[in-house]
């Protein structure tokens, strides 16, 4: 097992000791988790793992009870999820991060309170989603759920994030749509964005991973290269012991 | 014809500009802020203020600085801290607490507006640019100026909305934040600043409408703020989401009432006069509204987490509890000389009545209703009728079998309605009794009707003592009614009606029968305390803000339980009444260096009351309760707590005590001393509870010594040092204890608390199966 390697510079996003939780329920008890700068990271683990709450903590949604994030190097603990993403950490949250009741265009417009610019936003997102462009006038609660997702995903393109975190792509949509999504991804972590992807699923993400990390329980269990983790993989899911 | 149709447009475009405004808000907060009529009428009175000439005590302003002031300043201004102060902090409360916060709003400004321009000579020459303009003539139709400055701003205000929304980033991030708030942050907008925005806008929207509709209707606090209330009409055609309905239910509105106005008057049908329908024209619109509005689809998805929570008591507890009551307050006025001063109480009983027909509907079952006083009213009615010849029995039968109805039937548009379009539903019925029942001369000579006192034949109830010993039996009957009717099925039903509509669907549970049986059981309740009244009442009892007043103490008192409403009765019938015959006789007023009369912050009192919910939603009785559960549950401290009060009683009886004295004893023991003894009793090591005991017996004798008839002349500066001494008498018995433990709500028990500090895995598991015996072959099945 490869422990990531973090000795070269800081990691762009580290969380230590991270607890958190809803109302009087913890759900994290002390995560550790580190994504160096330009690497995929998945993290996997069952339903009620606490991965998406992971995540919220990442973005900033969260407020941990203790321990810290640590972006590039910074403590950035307890700061607003909006400031955050005006710093380039970019969250696509579960479940289709869009706004149903808006137009394309108007979703488009809303990457814009990032800091980009409308036109090169509509230009990323046409150019990679040309569907898009033709829907440009449609509710985005009116189309496709692998049309949404493509928006949802243009969002993470044309902000020209340094840091993404991507929550559960997959969900509900069909294989080919998903490979085709996670395709993008591999595009998007080329140009050296550093991702944190979340999945339930692991096969789908494990191509694109450099590193993967299992959480059980409201815990990091381990870390390591994708080869290496399958077989704990299986474990964890179905809740026996190592073999 | 023409002048009719072209005054309903300009009518129209005041409505329109009004109901666009609460859209807004509402599209983008979430929040129905039924305060939008009072901040109208405020508006008016700020602007007429400001612009009025100095010999009209105004500030003599030029009319585009007023307008600059009181639009873009003023009531940006105030929706800006309302929003900062009161609705961001209701954030996760039901429906129910929401629409009563703002409709606590309405009243408190109401309440301001009465208490700061009393009266005003409006000055209509000066009031507004237009209004002195030449009249227009087209053909033998006439225009004025005024009329076309108002179409013309509801023009442009369409236009600029429109803009706003779809143009422009800011109006695309409002709407955004409807769909998913999180988001909205995720992308890197603000959604409390949006917020603000929204209700900054909206404020300035119905600022707009009060200025250009004061002019028309003159200046009075409760008729502006009901006009404003017509555009929920409007809105509501919008189905309070889309601005181009809105505005053609404006013009709807308009023109309907303005033909009303003009064609309906000296109409009758037998004898019920059509004259006041231009002012029903907004209710009956927001009925057909909403009879065709698609009904709510039940969404899927967990039960709906609130914050309100509420201890059921047992039978035999509500039991004590209803027979403690009922000697207590006939105790308590036993020792009240003259028999008109148990007015006050009368009332208060009265309200608390009304307020408990709130407990099954809102408490229970969820639903709110702002049209309670309305039903009272119809047992009224129905009393005065049927018992003006001696059938008080069947006056009283037949006064609650038609309010049930009558609120049966007010269920039925609300079938497929919830929370908030329920609240507007019985506010527009509420403005319709107001206006085509309770006006007609046929039914109310004089505007009001005289109520029989109850007569059973073996018992008549017309004094205020024997109405007192009624009411304060009927309450504590239905109080225990009402907790035994929790515990029924039909209560289960309730309560899992209001905790997942969808689970009771699916549990195949028959949401409508159940709902009208618990809206005709409420407003049964309430046409009973009606039938009860005893007395000559005035039609404006029955009116809209006296139903939102009742609604409100109700929640404020905590509306899930019957200690709570009894609170919030009481709280009304001492604001509305006791205080004025305590205080208004008052000569120098009960602070007279701050030189506000009592008399006057009664009117704001009970708004702010209600603002003050968003911090407690489940009322001010749970707290109470909280701080007394311990006597309750210890005996000794509970015949304590019985037996001294009773023997003050008797000394006050038999003349040892004056009756001033009484109270301030009853006051020290109840506020200062019963709280602390269970603790008194069960010593805690460290403490000095003997001590402790010594100190409150004592100052509870010294309480007594004192003459509090003649310490002072001023009944407001008596209270005032009863709770001082209440106050110091407490701390003093906490500080001579030493080790006082907190007293209140005890904190949710965290996962520490209860024994679990990592998270379980499998040899927890394991363990847990070995305990509980459970071996692989159990599990299976097998025998």
């Amino acid at each position: 097992m490869t422990p990531i390697d973090t000795s070269a510079a800081p990691p762009l996003l580290e969380l230590s000791g991270v607890r958190a939780g809803y109302g009087s329920i913890e759900v994290l008890h002390g995560v550790n988790l580190a994504v160096p700068a330009g690497s995929v990271v998945a993290l996997l683990g069952p339903n009620g793992a606490g991965k998406t709450t992971t995540l919220g903590v990442a973005c900033g949604l969260i407020e941990p009870t203790a321990g810290k994030v640590l972006m590039a190097g910074r403590d950035v603990t307890g700061v607003a999820p909006e400031e955050l993403v005006r710093r380039g950490v970019v969250t696509i949250p579960e479940g289709r991060g869009i706004f149903p009741n808006l137009t394309v265009r108007e979703n488009l417009q809303m990457v814009t309170y990032g800091g980009a610019r409308l036109a090169d936003v509509e230009a990323t997102a046409y150019e990679r989603f040309p569907r898009l462009g033709e829907r440009r006038k449609q509710l985005a609660g009116t189309m496709s759920g692998g049309e949404q997702q493509m928006l949802a995903m243009a969002r993470g393109l044309a902000s020209n994030p340094a840091l993404l975190f991507l929550d559960e792509l997959s969900m509900g949509l069909a294989p080919l749509v998903v490979e085709e999504l996670y395709g993008i991804v591999a595009q998007i972590a080329r140009s050296g964005v550093s991702i944190l992807v979340i999945e339930q699923f692991a096969r789908t993400v494990l191509g694109v991973a450099d590193y993967a990390a299992i959480m059980l329980n409201g815990l990091v269990r381990s870390v390591g290269r994708p080869a290496d983790i399958e077989d704990e993989l299986s474990a964890a899911y179905l809740g026996g012991q190592k073999p | 014809m023409l002048t009719i149709i072209l005054t309903g447009i300009s009518l129209a475009a005041i409505y329109a500009i009004a109901a666009s405004g609460l859209v807004v808000t509402y599209t983008t907060t979430g929040t129905f802020n039924f305060a939008h009529g009072a901040i109208g009428m405020l508006a008016a009175y700020l602007y007429r203020q400001a612009t009025a000439s100095t010999d009209f005590g105004g500030w003599g302003w030029p009319v585009w600085l007023g307008l600059i002031f009181v639009v873009l300043f003023a009531a940006p201004a105030f929706g800006v801290v309302v929003e900062r102060g009161v609705m961001r902090r209701l954030d996760g409360a039901s429906e129910v607490v929401k629409v009563v916060v703002t409709v606590s709003l309405l009243l408190a400004l109401v309440g301001l507006a009465v208490w700061q321009w009393p009266s005003v000579s409006s000055d209509p020459e000066k009031f507004l640019v237009g209004t002195s303009w030449e009249k227009f003539r087209f053909g033998d139709t006439t225009v004025t100026g005024h009329q076309i400055v108002t179409v013309c701003v509801a023009l442009a205000v369409a236009i600029g909305l429109r803009l706003l929304l779809f143009r422009t980033r800011l109006g695309v991030a409002m709407r955004a934040v409807v769909d998913d708030r999180n988001l909205v942050r995720l992308n890197g907008a603000k959604p409390h600043r949006l917020a603000m925005f929204s209700w900054a806008l909206g404020f300035s929207l119905a600022a707009v409408s009060g200025v250009l509709v004061a002019p028309e209707r003159g200046l009075n606090q409760v008729q502006l703020t009901l006009l404003v209330v017509n555009a929920y009409a409007a809105a509501v055609v919008g189905r309070l989401r889309s601005l181009p309905m809105t505005f053609v239910g404006a013009l709807v509105l308009g023109i309907g009432q303005s033909l009303a106005a003009t064609k309906l008057i000296g109409v009758n049908i037998g004898w019920f006069s059509l004259a006041d329908l231009q002012y029903a024209v907004s209710p009956v619109l927001l009925f057909f509204a909403m009879l065709f509005l698609p009904s709510e689809r039940l969404r899927a998805g967990a039960a709906k987490r609130v914050r309100e929570s509420w201890r059921l008591p047992s039978l035999r507890t509500a039991a004590w509890g209803a027979l403690g009551f009922v000697v207590a307050v006939v105790a308590a006025t036993d020792l009240i000389g003259a028999d008109p001063d148990r007015a006050g109480l009368v009332t208060a009983l009265s309200f608390a009545l009304v307020a408990l027909s709130l407990v099954p509907l809102t408490g229970m079952a969820g639903q709110i209703s702002l049209a309670q006083m309305s039903f009272f009213g119809v047992g009224a009615l129905i009393m005065s009728w049927i018992g003006d010849d001696g059938h008080t029995v069947a006056g009283l039968i037949v006064a609650i079998a038609v309010s049930a109805v009558v609120g049966g039937l007010v269920a039925l548009p609300a079938l497929r309605l919830t929370g908030l379009y329920l609240a507007l539903g019985t506010a527009a019925f509420s403005l319709f009794m107001t206006r085509m029942v309770f006006k007609q001369t046929r039914l109310m000579p004089g505007e009001q009707v005289a109520v029989p006192g109850l007569d059973l034949g073996f018992a008549t109830f017309r004094t205020n003592q024997a109405q007192i010993t009624l009411l304060a039996i009927v309450f504590a009957a239905v109080g225990v009614f009402v907790i035994w009717l929790r515990g029924s099925s039909f209560g289960r039903r309730l309560t899992a009606m209001k905790d997942s509509p969808v689970a009771c669907a699916t549990l195949g549970l028959d949401l409508t029968r159940t709902k009208i049986a618990v809206f005709a059981l409420s407003a049964a309740i309430a046409g009973l305390s009606g039938a009860l009244v005893n007395r000559s009442v005035a039609n404006s009892d029955f009116e809209l803000l006296a139903s939102m007043n009742v609604t409100m103490l109700a929640v404020v008192g905590g509306v899930g339980a019957v200690s709570g409403v009894l609170f919030g009765g009481l709280l009304l019938g001492v604001i509305n009444k006791l205080g004025d015959v305590l205080f208004a006789s008052n000569a120098v007023g009960i602070f007279e260096f701050v030189k506000i009369a009592v008399v006057d912050l009664q009117k704001v009192a009970p708004g702010f009351i209600g603002i003050g919910l968003g911090a407690n939603p489940s009322g001010a009785a749970t707290d109470i309760a909280d701080t007394y559960r311990p006597v309750a549950e210890s005996r000794p401290a509970l015949s304590l707590a019985v037996g001294g009060p009773a023997l003050a009683w008797v000394l006050a009886r038999s003349g040892t005590i004056n009756k001033w004295t009484f109270v301030a004893v009853l006051a020290v023991m109840v506020f200062g001393v019963i709280p602390a003894v269970p603790i008194l009793l069960r010593p805690i090591p460290g403490g000095r509870a003997s001590a402790a005991g010594a100190f409150a017996i004592a100052s509870i004798v010294v309480t007594g010594a004192i003459d509090w008839e003649t310490l002072t002349a001023s009944n407001g500066m008596r209270v005032l040092w009863m709770l001082i001494a209440c106050g110091a008498v407490a701390r003093g018995v906490m500080a001579i204890h030493g080790q006082f433990p907190h007293t209140g709500a005890a904190p949710q028990p965290s996962p520490d608390l209860v024994g679990i500090d990592r998270p379980l895995d499998r040899s927890d598991a394991i363990e847990a199966e070995r305990v509980l015996g459970l071996t692989e072959g159990v599990l299976r099945g097998a025998p």
